[in-house]
């Protein structure tokens, strides 16, 4: 160690009380970011994942405005020569076409009002998570039978089991009356309370006879490999829609913009108590910095006298602080780090999960994951935040006068 | 009447490797009404010896006595009421309490006292006139001279008018003119109001006062001269 | 005993301004601490009681009664067993605040072009209109005049995507208790707006005894609602409703109804306590510094107080004092802080660029802080109380000082 470094270090444990109270006042804030980041972030990702992968899917080919509207005559026209070409364009079984419409379905017993979609059999699973979640009976298998796979929660309300029949009634494209029966052949449990009350999925093909689509639908829905990829498939899949019949490529969060902005507000709320903690450890900092600053004055004199420049010494506190940082940040993100991933693997739950996580698309066990990126960042802005405190002090030093200074006591 | 009495009293300190033998077997009397110097060399025990008899410092062994009731043996707070109430201290440097003006510091040990704010006051403004400090009442510690630092420790020392004053080098820091003054004032004290002085000093003057020297070495008495006789 | 008081408060009071800057610093810590406790907490609460407000006034009423079978499976068969005139005779001389009988059940309107899955409530609009999420006076068109108007209201947002309007025709499906198809032609009368835009796509409003001719019903209805003072405190409303109905019903508090909500307030609660604590140890550690340095810079001057014969307790109590006094400060300035960037905000902070966000967790694109006296007291406390016990360990160790090392220290 030269003899800067070593300066610094032995000054810092001049007071080893007040040093130990400031690096524990960032060990505290260093761990509970890093605990909470990786448990944000943890969270949104399951939380985007769970609903896209469920029934959305990571982007769709829509007619332009049917995003706002999702109005019956806004479609895709050809929708299944564009599927199947894109698919072979984009070599990726993950592409499917859908319509939609909304339908009164009865029963011997009930009826309700549910969202039908119109589905291809064979490229469904690769877009959604809800063929694969059939619990009883099985999914649909081909494109014309009058069947019908619908979610769990509307088959109790509506008291069917598979194998029996329902009743579609509803507008077809143009207005007109459109009516179908089709057997249950399939209950799908995705857990999703919204897609398990009021969604059904019957064969395009029927689909479009039933509701005078005229080979039409209304979605593309396109997956890309990773949720990280999705801004480069998206501009390739625009580029290669025909030009002229006004289709649009809408990505997750248009999709879904709930899901964005619920995660943007729990963001910005995140955001503002962190921010509380960095300017609290930022404040522990200035006071101590201050202080041992204060207290040297007479010593630095004597070394200013010596003929050392201000500029040096107040390089000296800014190490010391950096030193006293660099402990908080590594014992921060050791302690937080382990505590975090000990929670990674056992898991955990807070009184509520289970309600909240219903709603947000989340398991009531939660394991919150630890990347370099939640690790590091919390711990390294308290860092900054903590050079930018004693930047004061630091600076003080340059107005110290060597014989006042070597005066006082 | 007995004010003091020591009785085989030892103290031994380690500094480095060494053992510094601060009292050795030392046993002393003061009378009611004494004015007492203790001189000896520097380390030689004399304060140790003070802060023995004030129930700062507890003694290895050996007894001390303070109006024939033994003190070594009390508790903390006991200590703390003994000295509040019956011991008067000046000690060699930093006396008084910084964020005090001076009449404060000198009310100080009435106001731990209970002593009703008036009475306080009029005493208070009573000593501080008697040690030559009217007029400075209202002045910080920081703003007086060493000379009137230690005169309104001396004033604090006696406001509550103990029966028994123990001064450290109470003229340590004073020139010879406030030094004079000081000791007058210690005089008076002692002949009017029967106040048993017992003072660690190798300032000559003081000496010159006392009714008693007592020169130490080593933790021992090595000479006991009364000056009364003198 | 009181003048021992006296002279450790001016003592703590003139040693804390002593290192002025010092104190100032952490003052302004404690004061950002308590500002974004209290700040934190009425944007939180607020939020809750937003969500909760709104969703009670969809529901509506704190608390509600339905046939058993009713909650799990919302359908005209699960009618109450009473008919509406011997329920009137029961409620109407109760003294609820409000209370009224009204159809919910799922229907699909269809205008020519759209058909959308909605909840149809069938409602005498004069009952509900104390607790009704929609403003009545607000609607552009009509609100029902009464239980057997045949105009319906809808939402705004729902007459854009059925591309209906004012004056239109919609057809209104849904089934009777036999589960034939009971439809039927209205004029939309109303277009109503409200703070969570779902409630504009969910809810159309009809009159109870149009609905009831509709779904051939008679004269019975699904569900009584009942308002009561407060939402946090259901019990009294519940126990009164549930001593008027006979067995054969389920009589449930809103909270039982809107889980999700009824467990937000509990966690939004615990978070608040939390969230206070965790500022609290944040501060801890910069207090305890600030009072240890303070201790250590005075070692020599406790040293001679103790050796003038004030007792330990008297220190002890000096420093505890001191950190009081900082935090009471603090606190002070950080409670009048937060009060006065509250205020302006009661109005309402507009939130609509995150609006679907916030309907997706249930509340309004207006945040509305509601600063509680509950939750300030509770802010003020903890920090007092856990302030007390952070300073004991400085404080203690200065009174444990020995008065003749504490003097003689050279430094």
């Amino acid at each position: 160690m030269n003899l800067v470094l070593r300066l610094a270090w032995r000054n810092l444990w001049r007071q080893p009380r007040r040093t130990w109270l400031t690096t524990g006042a960032m060990v505290f804030s260093n761990v509970l970011l890093v605990f909470m980041i990786s448990l944000q972030f943890g969270m949104y990702r399951l939380m985007i994942e769970n609903s896209l992968q469920a029934f959305t899917g990571h982007m769709q080919v829509q007619a332009q405005g049917y995003n706002d509207d999702k109005k019956m005559r806004q479609t895709v026209p050809d929708i299944v020569p564009l599927a199947s070409a894109l698919r072979s364009q984009l070599d990726s079984d993950e592409v499917a076409a859908r319509a939609t419409a909304f339908a009164l379905a009865s029963s011997e017993e009930r009826s309700y009002g549910i969202a039908v979609f119109g589905v291809e059999p064979r490229f469904e699973p690769h877009v959604s998570s809800i063929p694969g979640l059939v619990r009883e009976g099985r999914y649909l298998d081909s494109n014309e039978a009058p069947e019908i796979v619908i979610g769990k929660v509307l088959a109790r309300n509506l008291r069917v089991q598979v194998g029996d029949e329902l009743t579609l009634l509803g507008s077809g494209r143009d207005g007109s009356f459109a009516a179908v029966v089709a057997t249950v052949v399939g209950i799908f449990d995705s857990g999703v309370a919204d897609l398990d009350r009021t969604i059904a999925e019957m064969p395009l093909g029927l689909f479009q006879d039933v509701f005078y689509m005229r080979g039409s639908g209304h979605q593309v829905v396109v997956n890309a490999p990773r949720l990280g990829q999705v801004a480069e498939l998206k501009q390739r899949v625009a580029g290669l829609l025909p030009e002229d019949q006004g289709l649009v490529v809408q990505d997750w969060d248009a999709l879904l913009p709930g899901l964005k902005q619920a995660i943007q507000a729990d963001i910005s709320s995140a955001v503002f108590m962190y921010a509380v903690l960095v300017i609290l450890v930022a404040f522990s900092v200035l006071n101590t910095q201050l202080m041992s600053v204060l207290e040297r004055t007479h010593e630095f004199g004597i070394v200013l006298a010596l003929g050392l420049k201000p500029g040096r010494l107040g390089r000296l506190v800014m190490l010391e602080t950096a030193m006293m940082g660099t402990m908080g940040l590594l014992l921060g993100a050791l302690i937080g780090g382990a505590v975090t991933a000990w929670l990674g693997i056992q898991g955990f739950t807070m009184p509520g999960m289970d309600e909240m996580g219903a709603k947000f698309n989340l398991p009531s066990r939660l394991h919150p994951d630890v990347t370099i990126a939640s690790l590091l960042s919390g711990p390294a802005v308290v860092f900054l935040f903590s050079l930018l405190a004693s930047a004061y002090p630091a600076l003080r030093i340059r107005r110290l006068h060597p014989v006042e200074a070597m005066r006082s006591a | 009447m007995t004010a003091v009495r020591c009785v085989d009293l030892c103290k031994t300190y380690r500094q480095g490797d060494q053992d510094i033998k601060a009292l050795d077997h030392l046993s002393m009397e003061v009378e009611e009404g004494g004015f007492v110097c203790l001189s000896s060399p520097s380390g030689g025990g004399k304060t140790t010896l003070l802060n023995a008899i004030g129930g700062l410092d507890k003694p290895d062994s050996g007894e001390v006595y303070i109006a024939g009731e033994r003190i070594d043996n009390l508790s903390k707070g006991n200590l703390a009421e003994l000295r509040l109430h019956r011991i008067g201290f000046v000690f060699q440097a930093f006396n008084l309490i910084p964020v005090l003006s001076a009449r404060e510091n000198v009310e100080f040990v009435m106001q731990v006292q209970g002593v009703p704010a008036s009475e306080r006051r009029e005493k208070s403004l009573e000593i501080l006139e008697e040690v030559g400090l009217e007029g400075l009442e209202d002045r910080l510690p920081s703003e007086m001279s060493g000379g009137q630092q230690q005169r309104v420790a001396v004033a604090r020392a006696i406001v509550s008018n103990p029966a028994l004053v123990l001064a450290d080098e109470p003229t340590a820091n004073l020139d010879s003119k406030t030094a004079d003054g000081l000791i007058d004032l210690f005089k008076h004290l002692n002949e009017h109001h029967g106040t048993t002085f017992i003072i660690a000093t190798h300032d000559q003057r003081v000496m010159a006062y006392a009714k008693r020297l007592v020169r130490m070495l080593d933790g021992r008495i090595v000479e006991e001269i009364d000056q009364n006789a003198a | 005993m009181i003048n021992t008081l006296r002279i450790l408060t001016m003592l703590a009071w003139r040693n804390l301004w002593r290192n002025h800057r010092r104190t100032l610093i952490m003052l302004g810590a404690v004061v950002i601490g308590v500002w974004a406790m209290i700040f934190m907490t009425a944007l939180t609460m607020g939020m809750v009681n937003d969500m909760i407000e709104d969703s009670i006034s969809a529901l509506p009423g704190h608390v509600q009664v339905h046939h058993p079978d009713y909650l799990d499976d919302p359908n005209i068969t699960n009618l109450l067993p009473l008919p509406e005139e011997a329920i009137a005779d029961r409620f109407r001389s109760a003294g609820f605040l409000a209370w009224a009988t009204r159809i919910k059940v799922p229907a699909v309107l269809s205008s020519e072009r759209e058909s959308r899955g909605v909840t149809l409530l069938g409602i005498d609009p004069q009952r509900e209109e104390a607790m009704s999420f929609v403003d009545y006076s607000a609607v552009e068109g009509r609100f029902l005049e009464g239980p057997d108007d045949a105009g319906i209201v809808i939402g705004r947002k729902l007459a854009e995507t059925l591309e209906t309007e004012l004056g239109k025709r919609v057809v209104l499906m849904s089934q009777d208790p036999d589960n034939d198809i009971a439809d039927r032609g209205f004029r939309v009368v109303g277009l109503f707006s409200a703070d969570v835009q779902a409630y504009e796509e969910q809810y159309v409003f009809a009159g109870k005894k149009t609905v009831q001719d509709l779904l051939r019903v008679g004269d019975r209805v699904t569900s009584i609602v009942v308002l009561g003072d407060d939402y946090r405190d259901v019990e009294p409303v519940f126990a009164k409703v549930s001593a008027l109905v006979d067995d054969g019903v389920t009589v449930s508090r809103w909270m039982e109804i809107d889980t999700y909500l009824g467990t937000m307030l509990r966690v939004m609660d615990g978070f608040v306590l939390v969230w206070v604590i965790v500022i609290f140890l944040a501060l801890s550690f910069g207090l305890v510094n600030t009072l240890v340095m303070a201790v250590f810079e005075r070692v020599r001057e406790i040293g001679l107080m103790l050796a003038l014969g004030m007792k330990p307790s008297g220190i002890l109590g000096q420093i505890v004092i001191e950190s009081m006094m900082l935090l009471v400060t603090g606190l002070t300035i950080g409670n009048l802080l937060a009060w006065a960037t509250i205020k302006p905000l009661e109005s309402g902070i507009d939130i609509s660029v995150v609006a679907e966000g916030m309907a997706m967790m249930g509340a309004a694109s207006v945040l509305y802080p509601q600063l509680r006296f509950e939750d300030v007291i509770l802010a003020n406390t903890v920090v007092l109380i856990l302030g007390f016990f952070a300073s004991l360990s400085p404080a203690w160790r200065a009174s444990r000082f020995q008065p003749i090392e504490a003097i003689t220290r050279v430094n």
